[in-house]
């Protein structure tokens, strides 16, 4: 039997017995979002524009990823405005930062790979840099989002007639947290993911310089930090959001019981 | 000027980018090898191709004017681009680039890109400081430089051996990396220690599941030939990037999953194990599927560039599945079981231990 296919099987039992109902919704959310990423690259694939593509894509899988990840209903349509406005943002400095540094395409650590391919293939590699950048801190936004709104909505639920500058320091504290745990994951996620990359420049001797300036291992390095940055940036349009909600649904209760 | 005062620290920020910017724009003489500027590009030719797939693609040749900036001299060179840019590079005015070869016969060997990753990185810490304040901002920061150290550490000794054993040199490293994370975003508490034994027993008990499924399986439907960028044997090189991939998810995760039940038991501590079971649960219900989305997202966008050009290159979805993203589906994969299952092992832990422990004090 397939080795693949049966972890995927047990990665399914194993969410169905932990998360029940709930665990079945995050395994078909999964499911989903692969397809998602399956007709994003059909399209940009059959050549339609790339940036449009991409941006129309985010929202779905940004929106597969909130929906089905949680219930409340404040908590996921915050979440979900929040993760749109800070992938718009990164997706602006992503263009920004391809432009300055030019991260498309392969090295010459990929030549093996790419014996025997075309590589005049009319597709723009360029802007498929800022696709990469941009998907890959998706699923980042999206769990720091979420965290936070739930967190601060909880605090909300449980104590009542709270003051606007307490709901700020309680965002403060609970940002932190997730900020300290989400920068590490991503840490570790990518390190994980480049560990032969790694090997392969200190294997080979590679000057100090080409650590700083390598096409490859940059490019790793830019879609870390703005990972990072995503997550920040959630963090905090999420506090605000949540903060100027709770003051409009004060301003009603208050006008009721007057 | 209230406008200015009040978002100052944001233009603080802004100058900062700059400088760096400006800085590493002008460190030429920090470099060793050739550095240059391009001043001035034309293109000379151009010519429409046609591959044996069909795909139309232009070939454009530029004229370069490079203006060395640590040999003090002018030079010129020819490059070949196309307007995919797959392996090929559009240079434009402005860019600077890393040259090797003997003086009369330099070739461009990459862009020099220290400016715009520094740049960055300063408007990352620069927001950070902004938004943590300096206290927690540095123990962060001081967790991800112990944790790149331990990890250059680790590499520098792997490379020591023609046949190194990668696994142990990486599951220590990862020990190492947990340990000192935890204690610095945690400080030398209970709940520390109970994180981390959650963290190292749910990243074995992973372990164990993939090694067992490998085995019976007999590797099959598994590629390790195609692991990019292979030094050594592909198949402990994976085991030893999975380690280390799991532990970072699941170590997040648990140390939420613990927050949450500390935070019930200083509220009561008069609790037994079934509260602190039931509450674990339900908080690593919530977080586990988009957890797992974080990891899927990081490695599918890794593989984009090169599915890209394999669909170009006329090879359909089966293949492309079976050969370029079969290695990152099943890490995807046992980091995902690797999530599902901190959720039960961190809840019992905490259960168990707080129980015992209340016993203790009292």
């Amino acid at each position: 039997m397939n080795a693949i296919g049966l972890l995927i099987i047990i990665l399914l039992i194993l969410m169905v017995l932990v998360g029940g109902a709930q665990g079945i919704k995050a395994f078909v959310g999964l499911v989903l979002n692969f397809m998602a990423i399956f007709i994003l690259m059909i399209l940009i694939n059959w050549q339609f524009n790339t940036y449009i593509v991409t941006a129309l894509m985010s929202v779905v899988i940004l929106a597969l990823a909130i929906y089905l990840g949680a219930e409340n209903p404040f908590v996921t349509n915050t979440a979900f405005k929040t993760s749109l406005i800070v992938v718009a943002i990164l997706m602006l400095l992503s263009i920004i930062v391809q432009h300055l540094g030019q991260f498309q395409g392969f090295a010459t650590e990929n030549s093996e790979e790419l014996e025997g391919l075309s590589l005049q293939v009319g597709l723009p590699f360029t802007k498929i840099a800022v696709v990469v950048m941009v998907i890959s801190i998706l699923g980042a936004v999206a769990e720091a989002a979420m965290a936070i709104v739930a967190d601060l909505n909880e605090v909300i639920e449980r104590t009542p007639n709270l003051s606007h500058k307490s709901l700020y320091a309680h965002a403060h504290i609970i940002g932190g947290q997730i900020l300290g745990t989400a920068i590490n994951t991503l840490f570790f996620g990518v390190l994980g993911a480049n560990l032969p990359l790694l090997i392969w420049f200190i294997r080979l001797r590679y000057s100090l310089s080409m650590f700083f300036n390598a096409k490859l291992l940059m490019m790793e390095i830019v879609t870390m930090i703005l990972g990072m940055l995503g997550i920040l940036l959630s963090i905090w349009v999420a506090s605000r959001l949540v903060a100027h909600e709770y003051t409009k649904i004060q301003k009603i209760n208050m006008k009721k019981e007057s | 000027m209230i406008f200015l005062k009040k978002t100052k620290k944001y233009w603080l920020i802004g100058i900062a980018v700059i400088l760096a910017w400006l800085f590493l724009r002008s460190n030429a003489f920090m470099y060793h090898e050739p550095v240059g500027e391009v001043i001035k590009v034309e293109v000379q030719s151009t010519q429409q191709t046609t591959d044996e797939h069909g795909n139309t693609d232009k070939i454009y040749q530029q004229y370069l004017t490079i203006k060395l900036l640590n040999r003090n001299r002018v030079i010129n060179l020819t490059n070949q681009y196309t307007t995919s840019q797959t392996v090929t590079h559009q240079y434009r005015e402005g860019d600077q680039l890393l040259l090797a070869g003997h003086p009369g016969r330099l070739r461009i060997i990459s862009v020099k890109r220290d400016a715009t990753i520094g740049a960055l990185g300063v408007l990352f810490f620069g927001l950070l400081l902004v938004y943590g304040k300096w206290r927690a901002t540095s123990w962060l920061t001081l967790s991800l430089v112990v944790n790149i150290v331990l990890f250059g550490f680790a590499l520098l000794l792997d490379v020591q051996f023609k046949n190194p054993n990668v696994i142990l040199i990486f599951s220590i490293l990862a020990f190492f990396v947990a340990t000192t994370s935890l204690l610095l975003v945690l400080g030398k508490t209970l709940q520390m220690v109970v994180t981390l034994l959650a963290t190292l027993l749910s990243t074995i008990l992973t372990m164990l599941i993939m090694f067992f499924v490998l085995k019976i399986t007999g590797n099959e439907g598994v590629h390790f030939e195609t692991m990019s960028y292979v030094t050594q044997v592909p198949i402990t090189l994976f085991i030893a990037q999975t380690i280390i991939g799991v532990l970072g998810a699941v170590m997040d995760e648990a140390a939420d999953i613990v927050a949450a039940l500390f935070g019930l038991r200083r509220e009561n501590a008069d609790r037994h194990f079934k509260d602190y079971w039931l509450a674990g649960m339900n908080v690593g219900r919530d977080i586990m599927g988009t957890l797992i989305n974080v990891l899927f997202m990081i490695f599918i966008a890794e593989t984009m560039p090169m599915v890209f050009l394999m669909l170009r290159n006329g090879n359909n979805w089966p293949y492309i599945l079976d050969q370029i993203m079969n290695l990152g589906i099943l890490q995807t994969v046992v980091s995902g079981i690797g999530i599902v299952l901190a959720v039960p092992v961190t809840s019992a832990l905490v259960g168990w231990i707080v129980e015992r422990y209340k016993v203790v004090n009292t």
